[in-house]
C-alpha cells in the first residue's frame, strides 16, 4: 500500500515566472527511501478544502548533486501547482511516496554513449535530472536535447542548461525550438513535429549514432518524435516515454453525491460501461460484478477476491456495502470508487459506472 | 489532445496516473492472465522436478519453475503500481489446483483465476509436461511479442524482458524431446501428448474474433488478431514436431 513520508522544504525559488524549484529534505533516516533514479517522480498529496489531491511531479536534480529537487509549473486552474507557487515556503512540510516510475536507462561509468532527450515545456524536469546524470557518471558518454518552449521567457533551467554546456564542454548539445520567438536559424522556430524532427535528423543531430532516446512533453509532441525516431531507425526499446503531465484534472474533482433509499429487496442497478449504461434488476446476495456478466455486460475483473482492482468502479447512486478491499485506498473510497466483485447493494437503486 | 486519441495514435503511457480508468481495467486484465499463467505454469510445474529422469532434467525444471515465478513477479510489480495488492494476490488462490485430464472447458476461466485455461489441465508424465512445454512455449513466444509492443511503457519493457527468459524455457523443452526421442522414448506415447495438448494451446490463443479486440487495438493494448498469432504458431509448431518426427493434428 501506498505510504506517505514528510519531507520538509527547504528552498523555493523561481526558475522562470511561473515555475518553482522545490528543494526537500526527508526526515531523519528515510533518506534512503527517496534515493532516487533519474526520470523518476513524486507523488504529493495535501487536502484542499477537505478533499485529498494528489499530483505527481518529476525529480529535476541530478543523482550525485545530494538534494532533491522538483520543479512546480503553474496549470491554469490547478489546484496544487497553483498553491506551490502562490503559497509554498522554506520550513513548510509536504507528504510524499518514495520516488516512482521508470522512465530511466541504467548508467554504466565506461559507457560511451549518446542520448537524445525531446522536452516539452516542463517536460524538462526528468530529462534535466537523466542529462545532468549522464553527464556526470558516464564520462564518455555525449547527450543532445531538443527543447520546444513557446518563448524564451518560458524556458525553464535556461541558465542552468548553459552551465552545464560550460561545464561539460562538448558532451552536451541543447537546441532550443521555439513556438513563438523568432531565431537566427529559421528551422529553430516553430513546432516540433515530424517534418521539424526530420530536418533536425539532416543536418543536426546524427541520429544513427543515438543509443537511446527520451520524449517528455504533450502527447501530440510525443506521437510526432516517436514516429520520427522510428522512421529513422530507432527500435521501441530505444526509446523511453514520459507522459506529461497535460491530461491530470487540475480542478479539484466533485465529490459524488449518493443517494437513494433503502427498502424492500431487489434493486435496480444501472451499470455504465464504455458510454453505454443499462438498467439490470439484481438481488442484494449476487455482488455488482457478477450481476453485470449475468446480464452479459462486459465488464472488467480478474481474481473476484478483492485483491487486484481490475474490477474498480464508481458508485453514482444509491449505496453498497464492499465486504473485503485489499485494493483500494480510503481516499478512492471515500470518492466513491468500490470493487465490484465484492459489493453489494443496500439501496432501491444503484448506479456504477466503470468509465470514471 | 484525449488520452484515448493520443492512444489510439499509438501513443505510451508510463504512469498509472495516466492510465483512463477503462484502459486501466483492460491493462489490469491483461496483466492478471499473465501472471496467474505464470504462477499456474509455475505451480503445476513444480510438481513435475521429481519426475525427472536425470539431474540435469531436474535442474532445469526447478530453473524453469523459478524463473516463471520470477517472471510472475515482474508483471505482479507493475500491477501493484496500479493499486493490487501485491502481498496478498499470491496466496489469494490456489495455482496448483488442477482440472481432470478429460475435462473440456474451451477457453473458460475458472472463477477468480484468469489463468490461460490450458493451464487448468493436468500433466501425466514427464515426457507429457516436455511436450506440454514445447508447444505452450512456442505460443508464449507469439503472445510475448505482441505484449512487448503494448502501449504502457513499464510493461512492454518487462515483457521485453521477459520474452527470452520464456525462450529459453521452450529452448530447454526442444532439447528434452529429442533427448526422450533419442533414448528411445515410445513415439507413439509422445504423439499421444501432442494430440492432447495441440487443440487445448491453439484455444489459449482466445476467440477467432474477439469482442474486445476493437477496444484493445484502440488503447494499443493489442496489434494482432488472435488469429493471425495462432496462424503464426501453428506453421511454427508444426514446423518443429514435424523436424521431430512428429505430426501436428489436423484442424
Amino acid at each position: 500500500m501506498a505510504r506517505f513520508r514528510k519531507l520538509t522544504v527547504t528552498d523555493v525559488h523561481n526558475t522562470i515566472r511561473d515555475a518553482v524549484v522545490v528543494t526537500l529534505q526527508p526526515e531523519p533516516g528515510e533518506e534512503a527511501v527517496f534515493d532516487f533514479i533519474p526520470g523518476q517522480y513524486l507523488t504529493f498529496r495535501r487536502d484542499f478544502d477537505g478533499e485529498e489531491l494528489r499530483r505527481s511531479y518529476s525529480i529535476c536534480s541530478g543523482r550525485g548533486e545530494g538534494k532533491l529537487q522538483v520543479a512546480v509549473k503553474r496549470v491554469e486552474g490547478g489546484a496544487f501547482s497553483n498553491w506551490a507557487n502562490d503559497e509554498l515556503k522554506p520550513g513548510a512540510v509536504l507528504e510524499a511516496m518514495a520516488p516512482m516510475g521508470n522512465f530511466h536507462t541504467p548508467l554504466d561509468p565506461s559507457a560511451r554513449k549518446h542520448y537524445l532527450g525531446f522536452a516539452g515545456g516542463s517536460g524538462i524536469t526528468p530529462v534535466l535530472s537523466i542529462l545532468k546524470s549522464v553527464l556526470a557518471e558516464e564520462p564518455g558518454s555525449e547527450f543532445t536535447l531538443v527543447y520546444a518552449n513557446k518563448a524564451v521567457s518560458s524556458i525553464m533551467f535556461r541558465e542552468e542548461l548553459e552551465d552545464l554546456k560550460n561545464r561539460y564542454m562538448g558532451r552536451l548539445t541543447v537546441l532550443h525550438i521555439l513556438e513563438e520567438d523568432a531565431q537566427e536559424i529559421e528551422l529553430f522556430t516553430g513546432l516540433v513535429d515530424e517534418a521539424k524532427c526530420k530536418a533536425l535528423f539532416e543536418h543536426w543531430i546524427d541520429i544513427e549514432s543515438v543509443d537511446t532516446a527520451f520524449i517528455c512533453g504533450p502527447e501530440p509532441m510525443m506521437l510526432a518524435i516517436a514516429k520520427a525516431l522510428r522512421d529513422h531507425g530507432l527500435t521501441d526499446a530505444q526509446i523511453k516515454f514520459e507522459l506529461f503531465a497535460s491530461a491530470q484534472p487540475g480542478r479539484l474533482p466533485r465529490k459524488a453525491v449518493a443517494k437513494g433509499s433503502k427498502a424492500g429487496k431487489g434493486t435496480e442497478a444501472t451499470i455504465t460501461l464504455d458510454g453505454a449504461s443499462r438498467t439490470i434488476t439484481m438481488d442484494r446476495e449476487t455482488s455488482v460484478l457478477d450481476a453485470a456478466l449475468a446480464h452479459d455486460i462486459d465488464a472488467p475483473f480478474a481474481c473476484k477476491a478483492g485483491v487486484c482492482s481490475t474490477c474498480r468502479a464508481k458508485v453514482t447512486e444509491g449505496e453498497v456495502e464492499m465486504h473485503a478491499n485489499h485494493a483500494l485506498e480510503d481516499y478512492e473510497v471515500e470518492r466513491g470508487y468500490v470493487l465490484t466483485c465484492q459489493c453489494y447493494p443496500l439501496t432501491d437503486r444503484v448506479a456504477v459506472d466503470y468509465d470514471q | 489532445m484525449k488520452i484515448e486519441d493520443y492512444l489510439a495514435q499509438g501513443g505510451v503511457l508510463s504512469s498509472p496516473d495516466n492510465a483512463p480508468p477503462r484502459y486501466r481495467a483492460e491493462l489490469l486484465r491483461l496483466m492478471a492472465t499473465f501472471v496467474d499463467s505464470e504462477l499456474a505454469a509455475a505451480a503445476g510445474f513444480a510438481d513435475m522436478i521429481n519426475a525427472g529422469p536425470g539431474i540435469p532434467e531436474r535442474i532445469a525444471a526447478a530453473r524453469i519453475v523459478m524463473e516463471k515465478t520470477e517472471n510472475a513477479g515482474r508483471v505482479l510489480r507493475i500491477m501493484g503500481d496500479f493499486g493490487a495488492n501485491t502481498d496478498r494476490y499470491v496466496g489469494a488462490h490456489p495455482w496448483a489446483d488442477r482440472l481432470a485430464r478429460e475435462a473440456d472447458i474451451g477457453a473458460t476461466r475458472r472463477e477468480g483465476d484468469m489463468r490461460l485455461s490450458v493451464f487448468n489441465y493436468p500433466l501425466t508424465t514427464w515426457a507429457d509436461s516436455v511436450v506440454m512445454h514445447l508447444l505452450m512455449g512456442l505460443a508464449a513466444e507469439e503472445q510475448l511479442g505482441e505484449f512487448s509492443r503494448v502501449s504502457y511503457g513499464p510493461l512492454a519493457e518487462a515483457f521485453r524482458e521477459i520474452a527470452p527468459i520464456e525462450a529459453a524455457h521452450t529452448l530447454s523443452a526442444r532439447k528434452g524431446l529429442e533427448h526422450l526421442i533419442d533414448t528411445g522414448t515410445d513415439r507413439a506415447a509422445l504423439q499421444a501428448s501432442v494430440d492432447y495438448w495441440w487443440p487445448r494451446v491453439a484455444v489459449s490463443f482466445g476467440r477467432e474474433v474477439s469482442s474486445r479486440a476493437a477496444t484493445l487495438g484502440a488503447f494499443g493494448l493489442r496489434h494482432q488478431t488472435n488469429a493471425e498469432l495462432r496462424g503464426c504458431w501453428e506453421r511454427r509448431a508444426g514446423a518443429e514436431l514435424e523436424g521431430l518426427g512428429l505430426t501436428a493434428p489436423q484442424g
